[in-house]
């Protein structure tokens, strides 16, 4: 330990300067114990900690993991199991069987997919437009943006409602689609635009020089440039679909097996069941939550690189 | 910046405008315009204009729920904030900490609440708040015996508890992403020069890293406030807004957003009066914008930063 080259090195000093320096270097060394069990013990102490958040964190990960495998008499009762006592994929057979979880999930990839290519259809060349061109009313539609940012669709729930009416889209999982789309449409517009702010514009400049339109140059040097950037308005369009409740009860009324509904709304359904099967809810949960945890995982990377381009970065 | 014709400026910006007008900017126009109505589904068919008076109703009619509910839901966004930023602190010092072994093996761990789809994990931990067959009073009933159970989803103070430890679970992470961030940007030289300077462990975080991870904390804190502020998903999917306990006062969990689906949409609301909740959904869209005015004005990119954490609203 470095710690006890100084006290060695004193050792050396005169006989003089011997008494005052040795006593300053036995406290200096009390103390640095006193202060090496410290942080020995808060050594101990953060990962006491650690364990505790695992705990907390992992906990109804795990528990809803082994209830998807446990049989009825380990979950309905009022005594503690962790494990499961007889193990089975009844739930997942019967999820899969006797609910309609694979409606559920064609018609959440359906709804979030739309939603997140309409987002990006309707807003690329728009972001574009206010990231290279100038014009009157930029700064007013850039801070319309801002402002529509600030505002949850939920707030407009009647007009939402009447809206859909007009069009004959109610219960109709276009009509949820075109409702997630007013937020898709402002986050990848703002997302975008501050891409491309970044992107050195001399690329399509020259293209122009060279006699291309400013479409070609859009298309064919802007959008294959901006592809990561894209890709993770895509991404988060796609994932707030996933778990959005409100604004689909609203637009959805489950028919008679409820195989018209997202996800999150049969799930739902489930578990306000007069008797809730809290098996087949667990390995219901199990199997949507597992593949989009690891495309978070995968995709978490590429996400965090997407939006610094995007103008996180400090 | 490019010089091209005004015609190629229309082209490009139309798709994206005509979209938003239809579906942005027209229903909130419209709510604002119902919001001077006296629109209910009684009289559909012949309601009329009355100025400010659901405004006046809402801010200064006595029998309003407004300020109760505008209060149940500050509260509960100080003290989430509180929270998230003692346990982010916390689990980003832990992380950030060089003689912790196995480091990236914590972060994953930690960080996996962050990637869990939101709406499934709110309906597995109203599992977990069950009463009879919970897992929380199920560790309870080990430890206190059979009678032990902790009447999570029904007392209104726990069930208020019970939001925020979800909420907790589902944010830190966030947080402890953003000052990891700015720790592992401390420059360890700081470290050195305060220790030689004698400063203690406590010193050294108040007076080094505090100050050094606020720049990066506050736009996160602010943009919590927000989220938190309008959260709808994760609290009405565990508690609808309830317990209530009078009919004539919102329930425990009742935040802004929910009260006013509630109102609307709600079992128990016969007659939905649309007018007055398109007022309060103004009033509450004033109140966000505000925020974010003031958010963006901290020198804060809260739209990037938004999606950066949208996935888990």
């Amino acid at each position: 330990m470095s710690q006890k080259l100084p006290t060695a090195a004193l050792e050396k000093q005169p006989a003089a300067f011997r008494t005052p320096a040795r006593e300053r270097a036995k406290r200096l060394q009390g103390r640095r114990a006193v202060a090496g069990l410290g942080t020995r013990l808060g050594l101990v102490g953060v990962y006491a900690f650690l364990v505790v958040m695992t705990i907390f964190a992992l906990f109804p990960f795990y528990y809803v993991v082994q209830a998807s495998f446990a049989g009825a008499q380990n979950l309905y009762t009022t005594d503690l199991h962790l494990f499961p006592a007889h193990f089975t994929f009844a739930n997942y057979l019967t999820a899969f069987t006797q609910e309609p979880l694979l409606n559920w999930i064609g018609n959440t990839l359906l709804v979030c997919g739309l939603t997140a290519l309409c987002g990006l259809v309707c807003s690329t060349s728009g972001a574009y437009a206010l990231a290279r061109f100038r014009f009157a009313g930029r700064e007013l539609t850039l801070r319309a943006l801002l402002t529509l940012q600030a505002f949850p669709g939920l707030l407009a729930l009647t007009a939402y409602y009447l809206l859909l009416n007009a069009l004959h889209l109610l219960n109709n999982l276009l009509g949820l689609v075109l409702i997630y789309s007013a937020g898709a449409i402002v986050f990848c517009c703002w997302n975008t635009k501050t891409y491309l702010d970044a992107l050195p514009i001399e690329l399509e400049q020259a293209a122009l020089v060279d006699g291309a339109t400013p479409f070609q140059a859009f298309w064919h040097i802007v959008l294959p440039l901006a592809t990561p950037a894209l890709a993770v308005a895509a991404l988060f369009t796609f994932m707030t679909g996933w778990n959005e409740f409100a604004l689909a009860n609203l637009v959805l009324n489950a028919n008679a097996n409820g195989s018209n509904l997202t996800f999150i709304l049969g799930l739902y359904s489930l578990q306000s069941d007069f008797r809730t099967p809290w098996g087949i809810f667990a390995a219901a949960s199990v199997i949507v939550s597992l593949p989009l945890m690891v495309i978070f995982f995968f995709a978490q990377r590429y996400f965090r690189s997407g939006l610094a381009q995007g103008g996180l970065a400090n | 910046m490019l010089r091209v014709k005004r015609r190629t400026i229309v082209a490009f910006l139309l798709p994206m405008l005509v979209m938003m007008a239809v579906i942005n900017l027209w229903p909130i126009l419209y709510t604002l315009y119902l919001s001077t109505t006296n629109y209910s589904e009684f009289n559909s068919d012949n309601y009329r204009f009355i100025g400010l008076e659901n405004y006046r109703q809402l801010l200064f009619s006595l029998d309003s729920d407004f300020f109760p509910v505008l209060w149940q839901t500050l509260l509960y966004v100080v003290v989430c904030l509180v929270c998230f930023l003692i346990v982010g602190m916390l689990t980003a010092l832990a992380l950030n900490n060089p003689r912790i072994k196995g480091l990236p093996f914590w972060r994953v761990i930690l960080l996996l609440p962050w990637a869990a789809p939101s709406g499934i994990t709110a309906l597995i931990w109203k599992f977990l708040f069950q009463y009879d067959f919970g897992p929380l009073n199920q560790i309870g009933r080990l430890f206190f015996g059979q009678q032990f159970g902790i009447p999570w989803l029904l007392n209104p103070t726990l069930a208020f508890i019970a939001v925020v430890i979800v909420n907790v679970w589902l944010s830190y992470p966030f947080f402890t992403v953003v000052i990891l961030g700015a720790l592992q940007s401390i420059p360890g030289e700081l470290r050195e020069a305060a220790r030689i300077d004698g400063a203690g462990p406590w010193q050294y975080f108040r007076h080094v890293t505090l100050p050094l991870v606020t720049p990066a904390l506050i736009p996160a804190a602010i943009l919590s406030a927000i989220t938190t502020f309008q959260m709808f998903n994760t609290v009405f999917l565990i508690t609808q807004g309830g317990p209530v306990v009078s009919a004539l006062k919102p329930g425990a969990t009742e935040f802004v957003m929910i009260y006013m689906y509630n109102r609307i949409l709600g079992a128990s609301v016969a007659n939905p009066h649309y007018g007055f909740i398109a007022a309060f959904s103004i009033t509450l869209f004033a109140l966000l914008a505000a925020l974010t005015y003031l958010g963006s004005g901290l020198g804060t990119r809260l739209p990037e930063l938004s999606g950066f954490r949208e996935a888990r609203t």
